[in-house]
């Protein structure tokens, strides 16, 4: 019976999926609506949006994990997603970003850049890089859904891998932004009222208030097993020691990368294209932050308070109960939770994951369809027709190329590709388009070339630092190792640690200033 | 505060409760109120 009613849950979900899907390909009608939602999108429908698109599967279970293993400081990548994700995000970026798209008549972050640096090359890059690198963070969103289902349905990776591809592909290819938008709009609403009804239960099953399971988690700290204490564990109530190498992963990787990395996400800005005022974005300021504390900022509490519970109950922390970081949360909820809670945070999950693939493909199709295509070949009457078709086409080649890299890796838990797949999407998003995109907002006297010499230092110095630098990436991938004799150029000092955004970014922001400053008589003569 | 002595740890949870009200209150003030800029273009 409990079957009965969990299968019968997820196919009401999937229904209207399908459903908000078939809407959003009846309201699509040329390629802006298809691209930008026609730019006059609900505002509560674009904040939610951007909120389901921001947090993913990894959010929820892997940084949830990260915060039951390491503890509270991880709260502080939270706070930045409220603070620069939205509004930050919102207020600085969004709205000249709003405002400059609607008088360019633009409809992709890409095209954005190139028109407003007035540079083809500068677009095709730009969407090449999207092209590029986003598959392979695409293909690890991909697996976490998958994994999902597998759980749900209990079917293989493989049937499951191909159920998840058709049910995205399908609304994304049919409805376009509005298709994806919508859906995304349903999935938020499910992540938030199922982490709300999460942090309930919780405290219902600790008997304790909020204070009194911080000062009960706060007492166990000597409990910190001993390899944890040596990178710097200082217990789950207090931030890793200063300067150790869980101080560098947690600032520089989780908090910095993320947190600074997520201005320059394509399939974030372009959504700030999608309604036709300020007042609207002004709107969604409140609807993301008061989203974001209650979905990241519940899951990575619970997190941590999931030690007292299991301290409590079985005499053990939790990364001793399960052994993984990843099962952590979905383990925490089975034991804290009634049955049917578990199918709810399943489809919690499964939302989290579908909201952002589908606007990863989204993205990708843009790339590849409006702003490859679209700048390499001729301007003609027939080609602005078909437009809509090459994008549908175009997210059907990018979801193939998603799903056969997710194919091939299969199941296997420890390929290099996904462990630096969104660290390498997130580092070249900040370090080659960021400093390009705040110049074009706030700084008139960037150039061309400046943002194009900036963007292509960000990539370079990026790719560079992740095979030969960073100990996550350089050590998964083994360039370094073949080439070298060792994993990591510099082994000395906590260099191995720090993110490549920390040294790639300034690169990047120092490159534009000082290359446009150099072409400036260039610009001016031109004008 | 919060039953928690890392004023690292509790800093952060207060700066996210007050961002959230501050959020909250802008959207309340500017809720229906038009950008001058946004009259400009149009």
């Amino acid at each position: 019976m409990e079957n009965f009613y969990m299968y019968l849950t997820v196919m009401l979900y999937f229904l209207a999926i399908a459903f908000l899907g078939y809407l959003g390909y009846k309201k699509t009608h040329n390629s802006k609506d298809f691209l930008i939602g026609g730019g006059d999108m609900n505002p509560i429908v674009m904040a939610l949006s951007y909120g389901a698109t921001f947090i993913s599967a990894s959010a929820i279970v892997g940084f949830g994990g990260v915060a039951a293993t390491f503890g509270m400081g991880i709260q502080w990548l939270m706070f930045l997603n409220m603070f620069v994700g939205v509004v930050i995000a919102y207020i600085v970026f969004g709205r000249p970003t709003r405002r400059i798209g609607a008088k360019l008549k633009v409809s992709s972050f890409a095209e954005f850049l190139g028109a407003y640096y007035d540079s083809p090359k500068i677009r095709i890059f730009v969407a090449s890089i999207i092209f590029l690198c986003m598959p392979l963070y695409a293909a690890a969103v991909l697996r976490g859904g998958v994994f999902c289902m597998q759980e749900v349905f209990g079917i293989s990776f493989d049937l499951s891998l191909l159920i998840f591809t058709i049910i995205v592909a399908s609304y994304v290819m049919a409805g376009g932004m509005k298709g994806v938008m919508y859906t995304d709009a349903l999935q938020a609403i499910i992540m938030f009222c199922c982490m709300g009804a999460l942090v309930f239960g919780v405290y219902k099953s600790l008997g304790m208030g909020f204070s009194e399971a911080n000062t009960a988690l706060e007492a166990m700290s000597d409990k910190v097993p001993e390899s944890l204490a040596a990178v710097g564990h200082q217990g789950w109530t207090a931030m890793p020691k200063w300067g150790s190498q869980q101080w560098y992963t947690l600032v520089t990787s989780l908090i910095m990368g993320v947190g600074i990395g997520c201005l320059a996400q394509p399939q974030l800005v372009v959504r700030f294209m999608t309604v036709n005022s300020t007042k609207k974005l002004n709107q969604g300021v409140a609807i993301g932050c008061v989203f974001l504390l209650i979905t990241v900022g519940v899951i990575y509490h619970v997190g941590a308070i999931s030690n007292l519970y299991f301290m409590v109950n079985d005499g053990k922390i939790s990364i001793e109960m399960v052994n993984a970081t990843d099962k952590i949360i979905p383990y925490f909820v089975g034991r804290v939770m009634p049955t049917w809670f578990v199918t709810v945070f399943m489809l919690c999950i499964l939302s989290a994951s579908m909201s952002t693939l589908s606007a990863q493909f989204h993205t990708m199709a843009a790339a590849a369809g409006s702003d490859i295509y679209g700048t390499c070949t001729k301007e003609t009457p027939k080609k602005k027709d078909k437009m809509t078709t090459m994008i549908r086409l175009a997210v059907l080649i990018s979801i193939l190329i998603s799903y056969l890299i997710c194919y091939v890796l299969g199941e296997s838990s420890d390929s290099p590709i996904i462990a630096i797949s969104t660290s390498l999407f997130m580092g070249i998003c900040a370090s080659s388009f960021l400093p390009a995109y705040f110049c074009a907002l706030y700084w008139k006297k960037a150039t061309k070339e400046g943002a194009y010499a900036s963007m292509w230092v960000g990539v370079i110095v990026t790719i560079l630092l992740l095979l030969f630098v960073h100990a996550k990436e350089a050590s998964a991938l083994g360039i370094c190792q073949a080439l070298f004799g060792t994993d990591v150029l510099i082994s000395n000092g906590m260099l191995k640690f720090v993110d490549p955004i920390v040294i790639a970014f300034p690169l990047s922001c120092i490159t534009i200033v000082v290359v446009s400053l150099l072409t400036q008589k260039k610009k001016d003569a031109a004008a | 505060m919060f039953g928690i002595s890392d004023p690292a740890i509790w800093l952060v949870y207060l700066l996210s409760i007050l961002c959230t009200i501050g959020s909250i209150v802008f959207g309340i003030i500017y809720w229906n109120k038009e950008d001058e800029n946004d009259n400009k273009e149009k």
